[in-house]
């Protein structure tokens, strides 16, 4: 797939968008998941502590019962020093949880002035063995289990210890004193303890599991691992000595806060293990506190299977997801390559070319009929073009052959008269169309007499070219030596006339100069003033009566002028095509810059004054379309008198 | 170009700005040919506004008379620039129309 081609941006576009919406909702999901797994497993490790708890307490509930109802019965004075032992024995016999029980009496309640006096059953191996505790190595008033409830007047439960003499097994005293009635005092009688194996409470502390390493422990009322994961950290040592061993001051505080009997869920950073929450509440019977412990990370590994779960799911998802859009965009834009492809072949001047075939109705069929429409639009549009073309080319040529008539009919060879010495004429037009409406016209009427015309047929083009060659030819037909200029431009003016229903009409001067003597008649109908340039320095206007054009009314009457000029004089002749040349601002060239033009080159000979004037118009105009027929013409008189 | 008419009461008032030359002189015909539609008998042509006329539209003008002569009508011109007034005097077309210096002079002329 190219970098730029549509399919690629479109999929990357899609891709972007669905990765981004997957990563907003992952978020949103993963936020709310890692809150809810934090909740519950905070929940759950409170709940595994509660539980255990009460599983102990099941346990230790109805052990404690026994020596509770012994007390009692001996305060009720209804077992007799003889059955003590028999009763002992049975007590142990009878609850596996207890190892051993003893009676310890205070020595007032001993008789023979005995010091010490404790019955003791315990257990050896299947049989219950009997003994008298109590002598001076063991004075059992001043052990903890003795002195402790004794003191408080209440039932006390011992730290535990290893006993050596019950198999070695960790034993923790529960002892409950009990009371007589002596001369109306109640005083104390001595105290009741049952020996109580805690292998069962390490069995349930250690059943407790919370994710992989999650463990519970139990510390005692001084801080000593009653039970652990850890066997040898077990009677070995207390929470006080590891957190000092492992250097955490967060660790003993948690100690100190444990031995108070508080509960809290707290987390702390453990060198070895990370970071650890810790869940810990007391033993409302022994005192000792309950720890669940579960390490942050392993909190979090079920949410981290999860993710990468998710990931591979959102990975396939999105790799299906690109492998359908390719092929859907792929199918889509097919056609649009073909059509391409098409488009070139079309440019080429193939119109008929096969389109891609588009069986849907959407977009691409619309623009398969537009193709279609293009390509019928094109053909017409080119079968047109050849008909015009041809029929354009056909007027073309017919312009062309006009413009070669036309052209014939106005004299251009120059020097004209090269027998006539006396005279020098040279004369251009330009049409600004291939025809135009300008003319011009000099013949001799005579030996002596030169008949020149300038005129400006009103419009250009073929209008104005057909009324130029009626003209043309009615100044020929008219023209001879007995009628005089006016004469001659009121009966050409008497023709055009005549039915000339669209108006158009001639500007026309027309002069008759005898070479002889330089004697100049003429007639103005409506043209611009000729210039005369007297003796090759200076150039005026003639001043003209003022007639109307030729062609207009038939009955209009032209006058005749005559003016005597001199050698070296020569008059200059124009349409307005020379004095309104534009210029890209629509200014005009103007009479008084051909005056000033003329005047700079007064002694040129009449080419080059054609010529030099021609460039100053060009200079003027520069480059801007010509918007009407350009004639001049240029007559100098050499005199009678000059070469032949 | 620009062309604008108004009745006067006594006829039509053309106003022409602008040229007049071979590019729209069909224009100004046509424009004018939908005044002469109507049978008017006075139409003024205020000429201020014209800065350029070509041979072209100075035939329309001649049309405009000969048709207005035809019926007993008259076509004024009025308010003529030196620039045009020149081209007409040099063509001679200013013996054939009636020229105003302005329109009140063209009303009572």
């Amino acid at each position: 797939m190219k970098r730029n081609s549509l399919s690629f941006k479109i999929i990357s576009r899609i891709l972007l968008s669905c990765l981004m919406l997957g990563l907003v909702i992952f978020s949103v999901y993963y936020y709310y998941t890692r809150t809810t797994i934090e909740r519950t497993t905070r929940e759950n490790a409170i709940f595994l502590a509660e539980n255990t708890i009460k599983k102990i307490e099941e346990v230790i509930k109805p052990s404690e019962m026994i020596p509770n109802n012994l007390a009692w019965i001996i305060e009720t004075g209804s077992i007799h020093n003889d059955s003590i032992f028999s009763f002992l024995s049975k007590l142990v016999k009878n609850n596996p949880s207890i190892y051993a029980s003893a009676i310890a009496f205070e020595p007032h309640l001993i008789p023979d002035g005995q010091k010490y006096y404790a019955p003791y059953a315990y257990r050896n191996g299947d049989k219950i063995e009997t003994m008298i505790l109590g002598s001076a190595d063991y004075n059992y008033f001043i052990m903890d289990w003795y002195q402790i409830p004794a003191t408080l007047k209440q039932p006390y439960w011992s730290e535990p210890y290893y006993d050596e003499g019950g198999g070695g097994a960790l034993m923790s005293t529960y002892s409950v004193p009990f009371f007589m009635n002596k001369n109306g005092q109640r005083i104390l009688g001595g105290i009741i303890t049952i020996d109580i194996s805690l292998k069962w409470l390490t069995e349930i502390v250690n059943s407790v599991k919370i994710f992989e390493t999650g463990y519970a422990f139990l510390i005692s009322r001084n801080g000593v691992y009653v039970t652990h994961p850890n066997q040898s950290q077990i009677m070995n040592e207390t929470i006080f000595t590891k957190a000092k061993e492992l250097n955490e001051p967060k660790m003993r505080e948690i100690g100190r806060d444990m031995i108070k009997g508080n509960s809290k869920l707290t987390s702390l950073y453990l060198k070895n293990k990370g970071d650890v929450w810790i869940y810990y509440t007391q033993l409302p019977s022994t005192k000792w506190s309950l720890a669940v412990v579960y390490p942050d990370n392993e909190m979090y590994a079920s949410l981290h299977k999860l993710n990468i779960i998710v990931f591979l799911l959102s990975l396939a998802g999105l790799t299906i997801l690109v492998f359908f859009t390719i092929s859907i965009i792929n199918r889509l834009i097919s056609p649009l390559t073909k059509f391409a492809k098409s488009a070139r072949v079309i440019a080429q001047g193939n119109f008929n070319t096969e389109l891609p075939q588009i069986e849907t109705n959407d977009e691409m069929k619309e623009l398969h009929d537009s193709f279609e429409f293009m390509q019928k639009e094109l053909a017409n549009y080119i079968v047109n073009l050849k008909e015009t073309t041809s029929a354009k080319e056909k007027i073309e040529s017919e312009l062309r052959i006009a413009k070669e008539i036309q052209m014939g009919m106005i004299p251009h060879i120059f020097p004209p008269f090269p027998n006539l010495p006396e005279i020098d004429l040279f004369a251009s037009l330009e049409s600004a169309k291939e025809v135009g409406g300008d003319l011009y016209d000099f013949f001799l009427v005579d030996e002596y007499r030169l008949c020149f015309a300038i005129g400006d047929v009103s419009g250009k083009g073929i209008p104005a070219s057909l009324f130029m060659a009626v003209t043309r030819t009615l100044l020929r037909s008219v023209a001879d030596k007995n009628k005089s200029t006016a004469e001659i431009v009121s009966s050409i003016n008497k023709t055009l006339s005549f039915n000339n229903e669209s108006n158009m009409f001639v500007t026309f001067f027309l002069g008759i100069l005898d070479i002889r003597n330089g004697e100049l008649k003429y007639c103005n109908a409506g043209h611009n003033p000729p210039v005369l340039i007297k003796n090759k320095q200076g150039a005026d206007y003639f001043k003209i009566t003022k007639a109307i054009p030729v062609g207009l009314f038939e009955e209009f009457v032209y006058t005749e002028e005559s003016i005597f000029i001199e050698t070296d004089d020569q008059i200059f002749l124009y349409t307005d095509g020379l004095t309104e040349a534009e210029n890209v601002n629509n200014e005009l060239f103007g009479d008084d810059q051909l005056i000033e033009v003329l005047r700079k080159n007064a002694v040129s000979s009449p080419k080059l004054l054609i010529k030099e004037t021609m460039k100053e118009v060009s200079r003027h105009v520069n480059g801007y379309i010509q918007s009407d027929d350009l004639t001049m013409m240029s007559i100098i008189y050499n005199g009678r008198n000059s070469e032949k | 170009m620009n062309i604008t008419t108004q009745n006067t009461g006594d006829g039509i008032l053309i106003q022409v700005e602008g040229r007049i030359d071979t590019t729209n002189y069909n224009e100004f015909e046509s424009a004018v040919n939908e005044v002469l539609k109507d049978d008017v008998k006075q139409i003024y042509l205020d000429c201020n506004g014209l800065n350029y006329i070509s041979s072209s539209g100075l035939r329309i003008f001649l049309t405009v008379q000969k048709k207005m002569m035809a019926v007993g009508g008259k076509l004024k011109l009025f308010a003529m620039q030196p620039a045009i007034k020149e081209i007409f005097d040099i063509s001679g077309f200013s013996s054939i129309f009636s020229i105003y210096p302005d329109m009140d002079a063209a009303k009572q002329g």
